[in-house]
């Protein structure tokens, strides 16, 4: 037979098993498998992500079954990246899964709540009156009543009520206190907009369209680094993570990447294996510390130093030897180096004063346009003076030269001269201040005198007042950092091992780092950008920017960035990860969040000041403006440091909040009557003394702010610096402030402000929105129950990555819960009723400072006059605030709140000093939202009814998620800067991003130039960029990358250029130090608060499982040697306390800790297993509990280029780190679990 | 059962309607419970407390105790999945036995919510909701302990609840240890952790064997230089 037949066709034996038996084939019933796979069966996925303040933005599928969420876990699907790039996901870390489950949880708000005590008097009331105003009058106006609800503020009480009910309440407080007070008593606190963006606009959007304030949150946050705004005219931009893949060189500077970027840390450790070698700075043993080829460990508080140092090693072996053509060409076209700086004499010594101007010279250099705004250098070729393109001046008043081409105002090439050495005609002695010797009793000093002169190269030159000497920001540069220019001067250093500031062997003693390591990591940082062309990149973190003088770490680490040319180079530069999280569609959002659609300006309010102001923490400054002025001021400033606040708000510097003592309501129909436009007449009053502004009366009954929301934001749990003093003054309950204040101490006295009996309880209604019971819901009035995370559309943006991101309603909101749109929808719908009969259309007063960006930025060139002084004219908009009168119709606030008002189709849209024409997106949105039919104020226009109408407006309206709004921008600035720069967006022009493509992806925006980087197929995003390689001037007086700051007050100050200072003395501990014994030893330590390990980022550590994983508790970290000292074993009890306040915790006594500084992870909610203080009496405590926020007055300048005021871009800053506080282990562990004395309900 | 609706609306929010059903109220315990009955006291006691304060002072006192926090939370999948993600799919099934009895929950509220869970025994047969209420019976009991110790005479509803599941002396839910008691000692215990020492000599799983390798690179490095 064939083999042929014997072979089977169309039938396979079957064969019971195989592979020598290991495997068998069965033919069961498979249907038990069903159970697995209805088990993770689900009716749909819907991607949402955690609106934490994480800088995240991590991509999650969430899983809904029968309308419940079942589980989530991470999605993949980013957009891939380049070839030669690692891929962004998986994106979310551990804590933003566990934190998912708040959903569900029995921490969550669920239904609108009321304290008692104020619910019995408004039932009360509201049988007395059916008017819900006169109510609410009835209340807040009775000392007895108020006083009864307001001193319960966090001890409970609360019940649950109706959101018809707390609507009513809260528009009948909002409508009262405008018609009283006026609209600028009511404020808002809200953060970091970019994680999510729509309920941030929710509450902003309603407050703008009443008049009420709008608080920042960045310099408050201490997040703010004030060396940016200095720098580079920019508030932060910064590269995206991906781009440290592009590095070769990293330093990992007080930044703790691995912990708190988690999700992005995978780029740092990728690089590694590419070659690129990385430097950790940070004075603990962190996490990122185990990454560092080399681990520089620093005194806490010293970095400026260490910092300075390297740049006296990169100086002293590039820069003064000409080593690098990349650098010197760099620093001759992007920084201010090149630029001439007029030398004064004083007290016989010569000192660096202000930038030349054009102005200085009879024919002003051929400038008829800002002459006093545009600086001056000399062309290398000619050696001839030569007035730069891209200075400020040339930003406003004439269109296209402002740009960093090579030339100069006549269109001539000029190839700027760096060094006035070899074309000087002298050279001279120059003074700079010295910090350095300072004593303080924790931290090391030098013994160098408080002024050092150092000899360089100088030129005079004929100006209109006569001959002056000038030299250029290059040589004062160098010698500040003490570089031997081989003049043979005695104050600079021949070796790195001559103890003179700022040398390695100088800076050993304060920080504590030896030389050697400086050396090298100088040399490293310095050899890689020269053969890379700026690959050298800091990661730095808010950790060495919560020190009063915060601006010297920066600034020092700026410096060694721009010196080798770093910054705008793919794989370089400043890589600043806190807080600000880039609302990347910021110019499609702003018209919603500030109603810019219905009014111009909005109010907004820096709320560092404020709330310095407001919780008088001034009351109780312990830091005189003598201890921080420079020993070279020009004469001894006078005041305290709110003197300086004051002054800066008079001169429309800084914002005000409340403005003016008189309500602006009032104001505007006084000056009808009297016949006058309201800008002009209350000029008048002011300038006459009849009208004060309220910055100059705090305690004053018509200055108090009288109502606040608080959304998205933990404001006392977790960012209220000087907790204790907010629960005193700005509340009236029950609080542990320690120290007295002035007045009570008899110190000296503010110059500019009355000083009378301090005000408690200015509040009259604290309402807050969250959806957990935080520690900011327990002291409010009125708490009510928001959307989760999985509730709700919105949209939400990183820093760390290009990609937009949507919030999802995955199920509707639990319980009694409402988004942030619905619940400020709603108010507004209730105060458009309530209000009538007290309010009707009205004309508002809207002061606002010297905006940055705008023309006013061109305020006082030189030295600043004080109107309020009779020093200068009152000019509003250039010597003292802008004013606006803008007609608010108050019945129709709901109805513009739900429509996009005329103003984008009259006025147009813009951001950062340049506009263009909307009509078309308008147009757009009218086809995609509806427009409203009812008859009315907003008949026609586009409609804002749902979170998602608020998302598309603001999709349709930004550059970055409308290609064709894009390129519209791109042209807007090419005719600021005569340059063509449209291709940057073309490619992408018919590129629109609808909410539903974000749900379906996250979507990688477009290039704008709002931004400073490029999101391209070639590039990383990188800030800097386009100033670099499309020739944008940085938005500074010299439209360069300034690292000399010449405002009269920087000067004053010392920080025209940067140096070394090393903390202040806050004088919190001496008071509490041994007079409150408890018998146990006590020891002072640095108060430090970094970022933690168990909760997602600074929120959220009442979860459970976070707690499990930590100490279920409170806790503090100790060294073992100071824990020895005090008798301290792990896990004890242990109370920090000073004259601010108290706080207990548990010691974990570490050896990642130095000796020296106790550290606390911000944000342990006071609501969790917190005990009796044994120093206050009261609960706990929270980390805030012993810190007082200071200001600075180098913050408060305003009207000067990049130094002018922008909501969360300038102004005075939370800091903290200077605290220290008496440590001692607790003897009474008493948990307070009995009703407060006196606190029984009525 | 009518008793359960009586239980469910005593321990649901208090409200003017609650207090205007009290003597209503009264009358369901007095049929459904022998009068002698302890727990039948202890819910009178209950219903006089509503009765007799103002409306708003029993809302705080509601709240405070139920409004806050896990340790009272009426959501009974809070006690034993916590913020798992084992409670969404625990919280669907529950939501399919409502189902299957033709009931759809409120969507406002969670269906492990117990006056919802209770409101729903009332509407099944006696013997199913007896099984399901002994299902359940470790959280109520736990929820009973923690009311009585607290002297809340809310205690009285998940007492009379598992007077009716015939399991009056139900233990609670294993809790971790510790969990509801607040002293220092009690702390201090949950805290404490044994101290580690490393090396393999004191691994428990490999007691006595020991590690030669191990030692040597120990002592090595510990070896003067």
């Amino acid at each position: 037979m064939s083999r042929f037949l014997d072979r089977l066709t169309y039938l396979r034996k079957v064969v019971g098993d195989f592979s020598n038996g290991h495997g068998v084939v069965t033919t069961e019933d498979r249907g038990w498998e069903d159970a697995y796979r209805n088990r993770w069966a689900h009716d749909r996925i819907v991607r949402s992500t955690h609106g934490a303040n994480c800088t995240g933005s991590c991509s999650w599928k969430i899983y809904v079954k029968g309308g419940i969420v079942t589980w989530e876990t991470q999605q993949t699907d980013y957009p891939r990246t380049r070839p030669d790039l690692p891929n962004h996901e998986p994106r979310g870390c551990s804590r933003g899964a566990s934190y998912s489950w708040y959903l569900y949880s029995a921490n969550r708000v669920k239904y609108p709540m009321v304290r008692g005590r104020l619910l019995r008097l408004w039932r009360a009331a509201k049988t007395q009156q059916r008017d819900p105003v006169a109510a609410w009058r009835s209340i807040v106006e009775d000392p007895a009543k108020a006083q009864s609800y307001k001193s319960m503020r966090g001890v409970g009480g609360l019940v649950r009520s109706t959101w018809d009910e707390v609507n009513e309440i809260i528009a009948a407080a909002n409508a009262f206190t405008v018609k009283t007070y006026g609209p600028d008593r009511i404020i808002g606190f809200s953060p970091i907009p970019a994680m999510s963006m729509v309920s941030y606009a929710a509450g902003s959007r309603y407050l703008s369209l009443i008049g009420g304030v709008s608080m920042s949150f960045y310099d408050w946050y201490c997040d703010l680094p004030p060396s940016s705004p200095q720098t580079w005219g920019e508030q932060t931009d910064v590269p995206e993570s991906a781009d440290w893949y592009n590095s070769t060189f990293l330093m990992l500077w007080g930044s703790n990447v691995p912990q708190t970027r988690t999700p992005d840390a995978h780029f740092m450790t990728e690089v590694r294996y590419k070659g690129a070698k990385v430097a950790v700075v940070t004075p603990d043993y962190s996490e990122a510390s185990k990454f560092a080829d080399l681990w520089l460990h620093p005194k806490q508080g010293t970095d400026a130093a260490l910092a300075m140092a390297m740049g006296h090693v990169i100086l002293s072996e590039y820069h003064a030897k000409g080593k690098s053509a990349y650098f010197e060409d760099y620093c001759r076209r992007y920084t201010d180096m090149p630029f001439l700086v007029r030398l004064v004499e004083r007290d016989g010594r010569l000192v660096p004063d202000r930038f030349l101007r054009a102005s200085d010279f009879a024919d002003k250099l051929g400038q008829a346009n800002n002459a006093d705004w545009k600086t001056v250098a000399i062309d290398e070729a000619t050696g001839q003076l030569a007035v730069p393109l891209g200075s400020v001046g040339f930003r406003w008043g004439e269109q296209g030269k402002w740009n960093l081409e090579a030339r100069d105002a006549t269109g001539a090439e000029a190839k700027l001269r760096l060094s006035l050495a070899g074309a000087s005609d002298d050279v001279r002695a120059v003074a700079f201040p010295y910090f350095g010797g300072i004593k303080h009793e924790h931290f090391p000093h030098s013994e160098h005198p408080d002024i050092i002169e150092r000899r360089i190269p100088v030129k005079t030159i004929a100006t209109k007042d006569g001959n002056v000497q000038v030299a250029a920001v290059f040589d004062l540069f160098l010698a500040n950092y003490g570089v031997d220019r081989g003049i043979g001067d005695v104050n600079t250093a021949g070796s790195f091992d001559d103890d003179l500031p700022y040398t390695p062997a100088w800076q050993e003693k304060i920080t504590g780092v030896a030389r050697e390591q400086v050396i090298a990591v100088a040399r490293a940082f310095a050899d890689n950008a020269d053969k890379t062309k700026g690959k050298s990149m800091v990661i730095l973190g808010a950790a060495i920017n919560h020190w009063y003088h915060a601006d010297m770490n920066y600034r020092g680490i700026i410096n060694l960035l721009v010196m080798c040319g770093c910054v705008g180079q793919s794989g370089g530069g400043w890589s600043h990860y806190v807080g600000q999280e880039k609302l990347r569609p910021q110019c499609g959002w702003l018209p919603l969040a500030f109603a810019l659609d219905w009014h111009r300006p909005p109010r907004q309010q820096n709320s560092t000041s404020f709330f310095y102001a407001h919780t008088s923490q001034w009351r109780h400054e312990t830091i005189g403006v003598d201890e921080i002025l420079s020993p070279l001021a020009p004469r001894r400033l006078s005041g305290s440091l709110i003197d300086f606040n004051v002054r800066a708000e008079r001169m429309g510097w800084l914002p005000s909040a409340p403005q003016l003592e008189v309500n602006p309501l009032k104001l505007t129909r006084d000056a009808a009557a009297a016949g006058k436009e309201a800008g002009p007449y209350a000029t008048q009053l002011l300038k006459s003394g009849e009208l004060r502004m309220s910055c100059e009366d705090p305690d004053n009954p018509a200055n108090f702010p009288r109502n606040m929301f608080v959304w998205r934001s933990n404001l006392l749990g977790s960012s209220g610096k000087g907790h204790e003093y907010f629960l005193k003054y700005l509340l009236g309950t029950q609080h542990g402030v320690q120290g007295k204040d002035l007045g009570e101490e008899g110190g000296k006295k503010p110059e500019e402000v009355v000083w009378r009996k301090a005000a408690q309880g200015k509040l009259d209604l604290l309402v807050t929105l969250d959806f957990r019971m935080s520690t900011t819901c327990m002291y409010s009035d009125i708490v009510l129950p928001t959307a989760t995370w999985y509730e709700k559309h919105d949209m939400n943006t990183s820093d760390m990555h290009p990609f937009i991101h949507p919030l999802s309603a995955a199920v509707d909101p639990v319980w009694e819960a409402r988004s942030d749109w619905e619940i400020f929808k709603g108010i507004a719908r209730t105060f458009s009723d309530v209000c009538r009969g007290h309010l009707g259309v009205e004309k508002d007063l809207v002061l606002t400072p010297l905006m940055h960006d705008t023309p006013a930025e061109l305020g006082q060139a030189f030295e600043p006059k004080d109107w309020r002084k009779g020093e200068i004219e009152p000019i509003p908009g250039k010597t003292m605030p802008q004013m606006t009168v803008i007609e608010r119709d108050y019945p129709n606030t709901y109805r513009k709140f739900t429509a996009l008002g005329p103003l984008m189709r009259k006025v147009g849209n813009g951001g950062k000093g340049i506009s263009w024409n909307t009509e078309h997106e308008v147009d757009f949105l009218g086809r995609l939202n509806g427009t409203v039919t009812e008859p009315g104020v907003t008949q026609g226009m586009p409609r804002i009814e749902s979170d998602i109408d608020a998302a598309e407006v603001i999709l349709a309206l930004a550059p970055e998620t409308n290609g064709e709004v894009a390129v519209k921008s791109w042209a807007a600035l090419g005719k600021a800067t005569g340059r063509e720069h449209t291709h940057l967006a073309r490619p992408r022009e018919d590129d629109k991003l609808r909410f539903r493509d974000l749900q379906a992806q996250p979507r990688k925006i477009i290039s704008s130039p709002t931004w400073s980087g490029l999101e391209s197929e070639h590039v990383s995003y990188n800030a800097g960029y386009t100033n670099v390689h499309e020739l944008i001037p940085w938005r500074t007086l010299t439209g360069r990358q300034q690292l000399y700051q010449d405002h009269p007050w920087m000067l004053a100050f010392g920080e025209g250029l940067c140096l070394y200072r090393p903390p202040v003395d806050t004088k919190a501990t001496a008071p509490m130090r041994g007079t409150r014994s408890n018998g146990q030893p006590e020891i002072l330590l640095n108060f430090i608060t970094p970022h933690q390990k168990w909760g997602i980022h600074s929120t959220y550590t009442d979860n459970l499982m976070m707690l499990t994983l930590s100490r279920g508790g409170p806790i503090v970290w100790l060294s073992e040697t100071d824990a020895k000292k005090i008798g301290v074993e792990d896990n004890d009890w242990v109370e920090a306390f000073n004259v601010n306040g108290a706080l207990v915790a548990r010691a974990v006594v570490s050896q990642r800790v130095n000796p020296g500084m106790i550290l606390m992870y911000h944000a342990q909610e006071k609501i969790v297993n917190v005990p009796g203080s044994e120093i206050t009496g009261a609960r706990g405590g929270i980390h805030n509990s012993v810190t007082r926020a200071t200001v600075k007055p180098t913050h408060m300048i305003g009207g000067y280029a990049q130094q002018s005021y922008g909501f969360n871009y300038y102004g005075t800053i939370g800091t903290n780190r200077d605290e220290f506080v008496v440590v001692r282990k607790m003897v009474n562990v008493d948990w307070l679990d009995r009703p407060l004395a006196g606190a029984a309900a009525e | 059962m009518m008793i359960f609706k009586a239980l469910s609306a005593l321990l649901d929010y208090p409200s003017a309607d609650l207090q205007a059903m009290l003597p209503e109220l009264r009358a369901i315990v007095d049929r459904a419970m022998p009068a002698n009955a302890t727990e039948a006291g202890n819910l009178m006691a209950l219903i006089d407390e509503l009765g007799s304060a103002e409306l708003m002072a029993v809302q705080e006192r509601y709240c405070e105790l139920f409004d806050r926090g896990r340790s009272l939370s009426l959501h009974l999948f809070e006690h034993v999945h916590g913020d798992s993600r084992d409670r969404g799919p625990a919280m669907i099934d529950l939501i399919e036995l409502y189902r299957r009895h033709g009931f759809e929950p409120h969507p406002r509220e969670l269906p492990d919510y117990l006056p919802l869970f209770v409101e729903f025994l009332s509407q099944v047969e006696t013997k199913e909701a007896r099984n399901l209420l002994t299902d359940a019976a470790p959280i109520i009991a736990l929820l009973r302990d923690r009311l009585a110790k607290r002297g809340s005479a809310y205690a009285a509803v998940p007492a009379a609840l598992l007077a009716i599941a015939g399991g009056a002396s139900v233990s609670p839910v294993a809790q971790a240890p510790g969990a509801d008691d607040d002293s220092f000692e009690a702390l201090d215990r949950a805290w404490e952790e044994a101290a580690v020492t490393f090396g393999p000599e004191n691994d428990p799983m490999r007691a006595g064997t020991g590690c030669d390798k191990a030692a040597s690179w120990v002592a090595r490095i510990n070896a003067p230089r």
